[in-house]
């Protein structure tokens, strides 16, 4: 049986199972979409309940992760197919081409500034722009950029005289030549762990979000609040004031996914406290219907947030609405009646869905999806990383919403029953 | 205040937070003023009375202590001693008639390189302000 | 044996000779004492670079090495590895950060210019006083102790037995299943059975590599990762001890339900008929749901939240066992009337809002209410509760069952104690780093999974004890070595003078108070090297391998030169 194990994402639950495979000695293939490691926990400035600060705590894992060698990181990459068996996989992988050589490049930055061409920065969830040639964020592992090839105006043709990045890097690093891969993995186990979505804000008309309004999708208000963000860290609205009044909107989309995602109660008292200690005369208030705080340690946390004077009203029926140059959130008191309360700000909790790719990764990996659309769990088993294919493991967020100590565990799971199903003595 | 007064000042990292805060700071192009000599140490807890004495016995103007925040020390609780311990050495330095405000504990992660600058750049100009260590000149040293 | 010290600056490319004036810097420390070598080089950490160095260090025969280049934490790795190749210790090799601390950061080209060479400087002094340290290697026994024959115990060692590594599973009552063994359903909509329990049971009684120590407790252990010495004494009559040694351990030991709450307020125990919901199970178990007048209930409340308040916490998993038993209510062939009585409504997984709607099509009444009473007047139950306005209503019903909090079982503390780990504020077993490692306990060699570690459903229970097998299949491989941290901290016995300050401060208990000697001695295996235990010795005694006070000296030295 190969020995040698591919795992699929590289947020904090690939990462880990990384790390511990290589731990014992196995050589894994990393393979990730993006252009950088981390996933979606390095989006976060603090984590709840420690409110520790979260790229602090995942860099060690990322540095250890790109020193590793045993794992083999494939970067803006992506699983085609999988065929075989436990023991013997075969998975073809389709890598873009970066434009860029990650052995020669220092990360010393000199291509960004010369580069004429401004994008959208997906990273800051469009709330920032970066350059054609960029890293997504300071601090990004590997701090090494990529050419987006439909802006950049050599590789889209518009200009091809345009090198002012290749004229300004030392190092040779800038490969306009570069060119899409596609090769084929053999490894014995697969570790899906692509991770999660927030529900787009768009679905819900009735929130007002959208058209420059000041309302804002979760991972919005987390890249608003991040030190290395677009307005690092400062909290203020897309017109540059800083908002007084903030209202806060759990449960968005949870009557049309049909589940609660588990982690927003939580994520929106860590943006209270936030709020709260940026602005401390700011009124803020929470608009949710059960509170989700389960676990020795959540509850209190969100006691403590009660306590700095955030207000929670337990409502349905929320509505908000521009008026006044300003927004009103309208809801229904589940037990006082209508009530209204206006808002410079207002914060929207989306439900956790699966990826939008996830169908077509369903297929290639011959996995079902459930009825939310997650990748399916075998069914009968008390383990919900085992999937219908033996050696084929879904671990966190892919599996379904979960908060970071469950993505963790479930990843180790992972990597506890392929270690036992694949011993090194058979490789 | 000298006018073209340089101040020598020494600064222990934490390898884990600060030490990672101030490459950051360096490689988002931050300014920071050149007066810091950085020493790098596993955990700040390992900052004692005798690492900032002597700093200051041969010469520094000032010494700068930089951990993890409180709760997020790699080795769960060292920042937490060295905390305890400045605020003695703080009571130390008053009694030697020497200005408390010449040593500072401060909490940079891994992400505040602009903290980091800002934290190395006020610390710089605070030590400037007060002038050189009046060290040479104490009797009571 | 004289020192040789050979210096190469890294240019990094254009990015430090456009802010460092590298000749300049040479110049300065060429002519320093046992400074053998001083260069410049394009770029170190590339292949070539790497070539270069391994070749100079021979060429020059070099007994040290500074690198001055970017920072320690990008490269040092990369250049103590050129060191192990070209046949020189690593640690006599040492990393100066002239890329981001001075190129990077200090416009002024004299005055980063300056700092470089001020920073090179200390680099040289100290690196003269490093010494040739070598990593250890420590054998390991790869066996398994699991605390707790539950269904976490049962999974991990079912996890991690093998013909290479024994498990032994300690279990105080007289049998496995530990509280998933009386439940006669698990939740149907997970489409698992509770024979799955069974199965395992059997497989674990027909494995060799697992002995099962029912009716047994630990008494004591010693030791760290890959060498545990534990205790066992059989709690039964016959007090039969005996000492096992293993690799690592596994607390598994559960939780129970809280019995501490207020009879006047909840009344189970004083009133007929108000059940906790592990007697339900029992009586779920034993097929018939009866009064205590031998009638079947035409009314059942059950009444979650009972403690929550009072514990400061949410126990995960009373709604869902909840909704099990209101389903099962009404499932019946004389379904009875369900009044569910909640705070919130704790759905997380994706398919317990389903589970919930279906609770809801069949009749179930959810009433949401802050506070709840249940009394008995006039021969009846009655439960009270405090609607959303504060107005309070009553509602009678012929039976009530109490979902209360879980809490952890009685002897956490002393197994805390005996292994050296934390509880944390709620009782529960505190982990390594409640983000990234939750089924690790602080000290190396100890995991937690399942609900040792706080409340917890099944599914997560089993994925627990997967995470702490795959995390020991990992580390204790039978054959292989352990490499336990280099640089850590010594105690000089002459000096020490017993005070056992630094035990206090130790948050690995790598430090041991030697009785015979009077003095500490740290133990190599385990300690993570922080150095807390050196900035709080107030004897000197404690030295920090590669941090000591003579090499922080010789960089303050220089820095104020």
């Amino acid at each position: 049986m190969n020995p040698n194990i591919l795992v699929l994402g590289a947020g904090v639950s690939g990462i880990e199972a990384s790390l511990l495979l290589a731990g014992a000695g196995r050589t894994v293939h990393l393979v990730e979409k993006d252009m950088l490691i981390g996933g979606q926990t390095i989006k976060f400035e603090e984590v709840y309940p420690n409110l520790e600060c979260s790229t602090c705590m995942v860099a060690p894992k990322q540095q250890a992760v790109l020193q590793s060698a045993n794992i083999k990181v494939y970067l803006q990459s992506e699983l085609e197919k999988l065929e075989g068996a436990l023991g013997a996989f075969t998975a073809r992988i389709t890598k873009k081409a970066r434009y860029v050589s990650l052995a020669n490049c220092i990360g010393c930055g000199a291509c960004y500034e010369p580069c004429p061409v401004s994008l959208n920065n997906p990273f800051e969830e469009g709330l920032s722009t970066r350059k054609a040639v960029a890293v997504p964020c300071a601090g990004a592992l590997p701090n090494v950029p990529a050419i987006d090839p439909e802006q950049c105006l050599h590789l889209n043709g518009k200009d091809r005289n345009c090198q002012a990045c290749k004229e300004a890097c030392m190092f040779d690093a800038i490969l306009f030549d570069d060119k899409d891969e596609t090769f084929d993995l053999e490894v014995g186990a697969v570790v899906v762990a692509t991770g999660f979505e927030l529900q787009e804000a768009t679905k819900f008309p009735q929130y007002a979000y959208g058209g420059g309004k000041n309302v804002y999708s979760a991972l919005e208000f987390e890249r608003l609040f991040a030190s290395n963000g677009p307005t690092e860290g400062k909290l203020i609205l897309r017109d540059g004031r800083t908002p007084q009044s903030v209202g806060i909107i759990h449960c968005v989309g949870r009557k049309e996914q049909g589940y609660c995602s588990g982690v927003c109660c939580m994520y929106a008292a860590k943006f209270s406290r936030f709020i709260k200690h940026k602005i401390p005369e700011a009124k803020v208030c929470e608009f949710h219907t059960d509170l989700c705080i389960p676990g020795k340690t959540y509850q209190k946390f969100h006691d403590q947030t009660r306590s700095l004077g955030v207000e929670f009203v337990r409502a349905e029926s929320v509505g908000v609405a521009a008026k006044n140059g300003g927004l009103e959130v309208a809801y229904q008191n589940v037990d006082r009646g209508p009530g209204t309360f206006k808002a410079d700000m207002v914060i929207l909790a989306p439900a956790m869905v699966p990826r939008r790719d996830t169908p077509e990764l369903s297929e290639r990996l011959g996995l079902k999806q459930d009825s939310r659309g997650f990748l399916a769990s075998r069914r009968g088993g008390l383990s919900p990383i085992e999937t219908d294919i033996e050696g084929v493991f879904v671990v966190g967020c892919a599996q379904g919403p979960k908060d970071i100590p469950e993505s963790v565990a479930q990843a180790e799971a992972a990597v506890g029953k392929i270690l036992s199903l694949i011993p090194e003595e058979t490789g | 205040m000298t006018q073209n007064f340089k101040p020598n000042l020494v600064g222990y990292l934490c390898n884990w937070c600060s030490y990672a805060g101030a490459d950051l700071a360096g490689s988002t192009k931050l300014e920071v003023k050149p007066f810091l000599s950085v020493i790098r140490v596993m955990c700040s807890s390992r900052v004692n009375s005798n690492l900032v004495l002597s700093a200051l016995l041969w010469g520094a103007d000032g010494v700068l202590v930089a951990g993890c925040h409180p709760g997020d020390c790699h080795y769960e609780q060292g920042n937490y001693y060295a905390r305890r311990r400045f605020a003695l050495l703080k009571k130390i330095l008053e009694s030697l008639d020497l200005e408390p405000e010449r040593i500072q504990l401060s909490w940079i992660s891994a992400s505040e390189g602009k903290r980091y600058a800002e934290v190395v750049n006020e610390f710089s100009d605070k030590i400037m302000r007060l002038g050189p260590s009046p060290f040479e000149t104490n009797p009571k040293i | 044996m004289s020192v040789r010290i050979g210096v190469y600056v890294c240019e990094c490319g254009p990015n430090i000779p456009d802010k460092i004036d590298i000749d300049k810097v040479l110049e300065d420390i060429a002519p320093l004492n046992n400074v053998a070598a001083a260069k410049r080089f394009r770029l170190l950490c590339s292949n070539d670079g790497k070539k270069y160095l391994a070749d100079e260090i021979r060429k020059e025969k070099l007994t040290h090495l500074v690198v001055a280049a970017c920072s320690p934490r990008e490269h040092e790795k990369t250049f103590m590895q050129v060191c192990v190749e070209a046949g020189l210790n690593p640690y006599l090799f040492q990393m100066v950060n002239i890329r981001e601390q001075c190129a990077w950061m200090i416009p002024d080209k004299a005055e980063a210019t300056r700092m470089a060479a001020k920073h090179i400087r200390a680099g040289i002094s100290r690196v003269a006083l490093h010494g040739p340290l070598s990593k250890k290697e420590l054998t390991v026994n790869p066996d398994v102790l699991i605390i707790g024959g539950g269904i976490s115990g049962i999974e991990a060692a079912l996890s991690l037995a093998s013909k290479t590594r024994k498990v032994a599973i300690i279990e105080r009552s007289d049998s496995l299943g530990g509280r998933t063994g009386k439940l006669s359903r698990l939740l149907l909509h997970q489409g698992t059975d509770v024979s799955v329990l069974r199965e395992k049971i059997e497989k674990i009684e027909k494995d060799e590599n697992i002995s099962v120590l029912t009716g047994c407790e630990v008494t004591d252990i010693r030791g760290f990762l890959g060498n545990f010495e534990v205790r066992i004494e059989s709690s039964g009559e016959e007090a039969v001890s005996r000492s096992i040694v293993v690799g690592a351990v596994v607390v598994a030991t559960g939780c129970e339900l809280w019995d501490g709450y207020d009879p006047a307020v909840y009344g189970a125990g004083n009133i007929d008929d108000v059940v906790t919901a592990a007697e339900f199970e029992d009586m779920i178990a034993a097929g018939k749901i009866l009064l205590k007048n031998g009638k079947p209930p035409r009314s059942v409340a059950l009444i979650h939240c009972v403690g929550r308040k009072e514990k400061g916490y949410c126990s995960k998993v009373c709604c869902l066992y909840a909704l099990k038993f209101a389903h099962h209510l009404r499932d019946s062939r004389a379904p009875a009337e369900v009044y569910e009585f909640y705070s919130d409504l704790c759905l997380p997984e994706k398919t317990d809002q389903e589970y919930f709607d279906g609770a809801v099509k069949k009749g179930v009444h959810f009433l949401r209410t802050e506070n709840v009473r249940v009394e008995k007047r006039n021969g009846h139950i009655v439960v009270e509760h405090g609607d959303g306005a504060g107005k309070k209503k009553t509602l009678e019903v012929d039976m009530a069952v109490l979902a209360p909090a879980l809490v952890p079982p009685p002897g956490s503390e002393k197994l805390a104690r005996m292994l050296n780990i934390p509880l944390d504020e709620t009782g529960f077993f505190k982990e390594a780093h409640a983000m990234l490692d939750p089924v690790a306990a602080p000290i190396e060699g100890v995991y937690i999974a399942g609900c040792a570690s706080g409340p917890k459903n099944i599914n997560e229970s089993v994925v627990q004890a997967q995470a702490a097998s795959g995390k020991i299949l990992s580390t204790l491989v039978p054959g292989k070595t352990l490499e336990p941290e280099v640089k850590i901290s010594v105690i000089n016995e002459d000096l020490c003078t017993g005070c056992q300050t630094c035990l206090s401060v130790c948050f690995y208990g790598a430090i041991s108070f030697q009785a015979h000697k009077g003095v500490s001695a740290v133990n190599e295996a385990i300690c993570r090297g922080c150095g807390s235990c050196v900035g709080s010795c107030p004897s000197g005694a404690i030295s920090s391998r590669h941090f000591t006070y003579r090499q922080l000296y010789e960089e303050i030295f220089e820095a104020l030169r």
